[in-house]
């Protein structure tokens, strides 16, 4: 065998073949399950399958299941998120398979609702019981006019903070506006000890905090999107940060509730973490912390715009998929285990949720004072207010993935003194722009 | 790429010939050399064996001797044969599933591809016909090609006509070996001589039957050297079971594993379960590679220069 | 050389499948890279259409400064795994044939045994000796004073290529020591006429003669450096270090199943290929001419 004359032969036969295929071939369209007829509810009994990654999540379903004998809900675990449970539900999905119903972090809603993969729950009157749920839960699963998901828990921001080391031992006072944060840092620093600690590759802080500050970086207008992320509220943020990142008054080594983070919270010398209600467990896990800890509300602005009392962190929805074929059931199941006190009190007891999504219940778990957060009953007292100060301005885009990839590359050359923060938004906001045309949307960067 | 269509005519000359210079050459050795050189061999040995050894002592702890003990050295007890039941009940007994699985993709695989590819080998290196050199050029190209560029594709066309998730949608794309075609071809070219297949023609057999009576019989070492490689192509294979199967009672051992080590984030108990799983896959294929490690030599030389 | 049919009859299991899972997705995916979706409705909920998209994939895919750094790294990775591995391999395999040692088939066999070891499993060994608290290397390094965080972002990648070099040196080896075995004996006669040692003969005339069969792996193994997935993206979920765009295969694996780019990830998927294939035409370039110049 000749191999020039077989390069030759390869070539000639490629062109040919090429040529005969390539106008016949053109990605698949996902299935437009939302322009067909809904699905009525079933006559006999259904079983709703659902894919999350919820621990524990069966316990709940089991709940759900003994309260009544039409519908049996069967869960299967899958791995989070972007460890390869998307995949594994998007590739289902488009395999004309796969679940009833899935687990999908808020922001990645609208991801999967542009994969076609997710039903409007509007189209299953879900108008009739919208108010059951907490709305900065809920706004965070719409986009327009359509609701993509169930919200299933949430973050809303706050401090966690070892009042002991704070208050006793330096004694200072836990700030409550930006301008106090800035100086407490400096104070705890020449202590020897860091206020709070980023790890700078994390895009969900800077993203929680332009929430906060009455950011909306992604709108909704008409048929197209609109990317501000150079507003005055984003760019006191930026700004705010870029000061205390050049005056180094924070660690940037490592994040909240990593393994050096946990050591060094448990030694006294990190003091705080501003960040999701879900945080309470994890800190409850910090050797020797109980009873030294405590709750306060994340710091605000101060002056003529106060924007919001708190930004969202984290969360996740319970999503309803395309091709389902019990969506009734799965919404009615859905409706128990998020807004009804026996699914809130089930999935915080098994799965550990973060923040009910339900409007006017927290979990009966939630309504006491807590030992290791020095006997406050920091749900009530702090969290609550967070829940309900929240920007239900906000809208995730659906390429949330890559935009806290460019943030969390932002803030980490921010960090390294390349590249403000203020430069970093605006860049980005350029970059989100043609990462959206170049997924077929409408979008334009505010003007 | 000269030296190949002679290697398996030349092959066994050329071995004993180096076991007499091995011989030969071993004994104006001085034993401190020996000593110094066995001394490095060994070193790099422990390097290759750390990870099998870690793996064997670690499926004997319990999870909190795991992380309290050393990872070198046994743990406070003994729990070897607990970890493997737990390993084989977990989830309802999935593993031997899987195990199974990778078995049935591997095994029915392997051998398919092999027939398949002697038989395409053996066509294009004993006739002539139009349109050889183009096949030839054909599977060239379709070989350096990467599997992530023709999977995406591919997992559209299978769930166009409802083959994804389904064993068919890892057994069939396993079904094709063009390293195979290519060996077989060469392999054939040198060990059938033409002459025997004429004497077959002449007594009137089929040219069909002309493959299987005659021609097979002589590739059996070619036959042996397509099997093992595609057997543990297939075996550790990932990217195309990820992509096509969403169902964990469809998954091969390497997917499986990965599903319970992905959960010891959460579940610190898994650890324990990925450990033992670990250790149940590794040990066969350790044995299976010693001990059919003379069959790969063969291979091997033909296999460097088709890649 | 009789029937005109017998041979295609042979031919065509093996053709029919080679065409139904290579040929034809790789025509689809060439078509798809150079299409383009269009979305109406904030996500395309109205409706979306397939428009030619002549170049563009393939010139935003090349303007992506995640793709190129993650094509870049994979060179880097490459350039230092791909060496280090190949030196090895012909170290431990003209040890092994200098029949200097003891119980050389013990050794080879061991250092061998990782090629049957899945990626997978692999990976999944040594990431719990990667793992702080789990590992004990790291506690061993951490009592004699070194602090060492195997899955620190700017560690990892060489992380990853300890585990492909674990894997694939004793494979190296065995195709180097058949190749050393293939050489004449009278040539080591010759050379010991003529007093050479043991390492004029390993400069002289093994090096020389084992030197095609090293071209070749180095390129293939430069190859299949370009098509790495499966351990970084089972690494990815230990260290902040990876990406989901970490390396070129991975891009494209997440703009087809994640950022919804099927047009893109096609493109990406193409560019991988035809590096490969011109890596592979390098790599035959450089053989024949090293044949041609004997």
């Amino acid at each position: 065998m000749k191999p020039t004359m077989s390069r030759r032969t390869a070539l000639a036969g490629s062109a040919a073949a090429l040529a005969t295929g390539l106008a016949a071939c053109a990605p698949p369209n996902p299935g437009e399950v939302n322009a067909q007829a809904t699905i009525p509810a079933a006559d006999g009994r259904v079983t709703v399958s659902y894919w999350a990654w919820l621990k524990d999540l069966h316990k709940v379903a089991e709940v759900f299941n003994q309260t009544q004998d039409r519908i049996t809900v069967e869960t299967t675990w899958i791995p989070g998120g972007n460890n390869g449970g998307y995949a594994k539900i998007l590739s289902a999905v488009a395999a004309g398979g796969g679940p009833d119903i899935a687990q999908v972090e808020l922001r990645s809603v609208p991801e999967f609702a542009l994969a076609g993969a997710l039903v409007d729950v509007t189209r299953y009157d879900f108008a009739s019981i919208a108010d059951r749920f907490d709305p900065g839960a809920l706004t965070q699963a719409q986009v327009g006019d359509s609701t993509w998901a169930l919200p299933q828990d949430t973050g809303p921001m706050a401090t966690f903070y070892n009042r002991e080391v704070l208050e006793g031992e330096l004694g200072l006072t836990v700030p409550s506006t930006w301008e106090d944060f800035r100086e407490t840092c400096g104070a705890v620093q020449e202590a020897g000890k860091q206020m709070i600690t980023l790890d700078p590759f994390d895009g969900s802080h800077p993203v929680g905090w332009a929430m906060q500050s009455g950011a909306v970086w992604f709108r909704p207008e008409g048929d197209g999107w609109i990317v501000d992320m150079t507003d005055d509220a984003s760019m006191r943020v930026a700004e705010f940060w870029d000061g205390i990142l050049a005056d180094k008054l924070i660690g940037t080594g490592y994040g909240s509730f990593t393994t050096p983070w946990y050591a060094a919270a448990s030694e006294g010398s990190v003091l705080a973490s501003i960040s999701g209600s879900w945080s309470d467990a994890l800190i409850e896990t910090v050797p020797g912390g109980e009873g030294k800890w405590a709750v306060a509300p994340m710091p605000v602005w101060s002056g003529d715009d106060p924007g919001y009392a708190s930004g969202a962190h984290g969360g996740s929805s319970a999503a309803i998929l395309a091709n389902s074929q019990h969506p009734v059931e799965a919404l009615e199941f859905l409706t128990w285990m998020c807004t009804d006190p026996a699914g809130i009190d089930a999935m915080i007891e098994f799965s550990g949720i973060g923040w009910s999504p339900a409007a006017d219940y927290i979990g009966a778990p939630r309504q006491e004072p807590s030992e290791f957060f020095s006997g406050q009953n920091y749900n009530e007292e702090v969290i609550v207010p967070m829940a309900e100060g929240q920007n239900l301005e906000w809208t995730w885009a659906p390429l949330m993935q890559r935009a806290m990839a460019i943030i969390g590359d932002g803030m980490t050359a921010a960090v390294n003194g390349e590249v403000p923060l203020v430069d970093m938004f605006a860049d980005a906001q350029t970059e989100i722009v043609e990462i959206m045309r170049g997924i077929g949307l409408n979008a334009e960067e505010a003007r | 790429m000269s030296t190949t269509p002679d290697t398996p005519r030349t092959a066994g000359r050329s071995k004993a010939r180096s076991d007499e210079r091995s011989g030969s050459r071993a004994a104006g050795r001085s034993p401190a050399t020996t000593i110094i050189v066995t001394a490095v061999l060994a070193i790099v040995a422990i390097y290759f064996l750390i990870p099998v050894y870690w793996v064997v002592v670690n499926a004997t702890k319990t999870t909190e001797d795991l992380f309290g003990t050393s990872g070198f050295w046994f743990g406070s007890s003994f729990e070897l044969v607990d970890n493997i039941r737990a390993v084989l009940s977990a989830n309802g007994g999935i593993f031997p599933r899987w195990a199974l699985n990778s078995l049935v993709y591997s095994g029915i695989g392997s051998v398919l591809a092999t027939y398949f590819a002697v038989a395409g080998g053996y066509a294009l290196a004993k006739y002539r016909f139009p349109g050889k050199q183009f096949v030839y050029a054909l599977v060239l190209g379709g070989v350096l090609v990467p599997g992530t560029a023709t999977a995406l594709p591919l997992f559209f066309l299978f769930s166009s006509v409802g083959l994804t998730n389904t064993y068919w949608s890892v057994l069939i794309p396993s079904l094709v070996s063009p390293f195979g075609l290519f060996l077989a071809a060469i392999y054939a070219g040198a060990a059938i001589p033409d002459e025997m297949l004429e004497a077959g023609r002449i007594d009137g057999i089929g040219e069909l039957a002309l493959f299987h009576r005659i021609a097979l019989p002589q590739l059996v070492p070619a036959i042996v050297t397509i099997v093992l490689f595609q057997f543990v192509g297939i075996w550790n294979n990932y990217f195309l079971p990820l992509v096509m199967l969403a169902d964990e009672n469809l998954y091969p051992i390497t997917l499986g594993l990965d599903n319970w080590r992905a959960q010891t984030d959460r579940l610190p108990e898994f650890y324990q379960l990925t450990v033992g799983g670990a250790l149940l896959s590794v040990i066969p294929l350790a044995i299976l590679i010693l001990v059919l490690q003379r069959f790969w030599r063969g291979g091997l030389t033909e296999g460097s220069v088709k890649g | 050389m009789r029937s005109k049919t017998a041979p295609w009859l042979l031919l065509a299991p093996f053709m029919v499948l080679f065409l139904g899972t290579v040929i034809v997705p790789i025509i689809m995916a060439i078509g798809y890279s150079f299409t383009r979706v269009e979305r109406s409705g904030l996500l395309g909920e109205e409706g979306l259409t397939s428009v030619f998209a002549g170049f563009e994939n393939y010139a935003a895919a090349l303007a992506n400064h995640n793709f190129i750094a993650s094509i870049g790294r994979m060179v880097l990775f490459g350039v230092v795994q791909v060496t280090v591995m190949i030196v090895a391999a012909t170290i431990l395999a003209l040890l092994l044939e200098s029949a200097a040692a003891r119980w050389p088939g013990f050794f080879r066999a061991t250092y061998f045994m990782p090629y049957g070891i899945p990626g997978v499993i692999a990976t999944i060994l040594w990431s719990f000796l990667y793992i702080p608290g789990l590992s004990p290397i790291v506690d061993v390094l951490g009592l004699v004073g070194i602090n060492i965080d195997f899955l620190a972002p700017e560690v990892v990648l060489w992380s990853i290529a300890n585990i492909v070099t674990w894997t694939y040196t004793g494979y190296n080896m065995l195709i180097i020591i058949a190749q050393l075995k293939s050489i004449p004996g009278d040539l080591y006669e010759a050379a010991r006429i003529d007093g050479a040692g043991s390492f004029r003969i390993v400069k002289d005339i093994q090096l020389p003669m084992i030197r095609p069969a090293l071209v070749l792996t180095i390129i293939f193994s430069i190859i299949g450096t370009l098509q790495l997935f499966a351990e970084p993206r089972l690494m990815q979920t230990m260290s902040s270090g990876i990406t989901s765009e970490y390396t070129p295969n991975m891009s494209a694996y997440a703009y087809a199943f994640q950022y919804n780019e099927i047009g893109m990830a096609a493109a990406q998927a193409v560019i991988i290929a035809v590096s490969a294939f011109t890596l592979s035409a390098i790599a035959l370039g450089i053989s024949q001419w090293t044949e041609r110049r004997r």
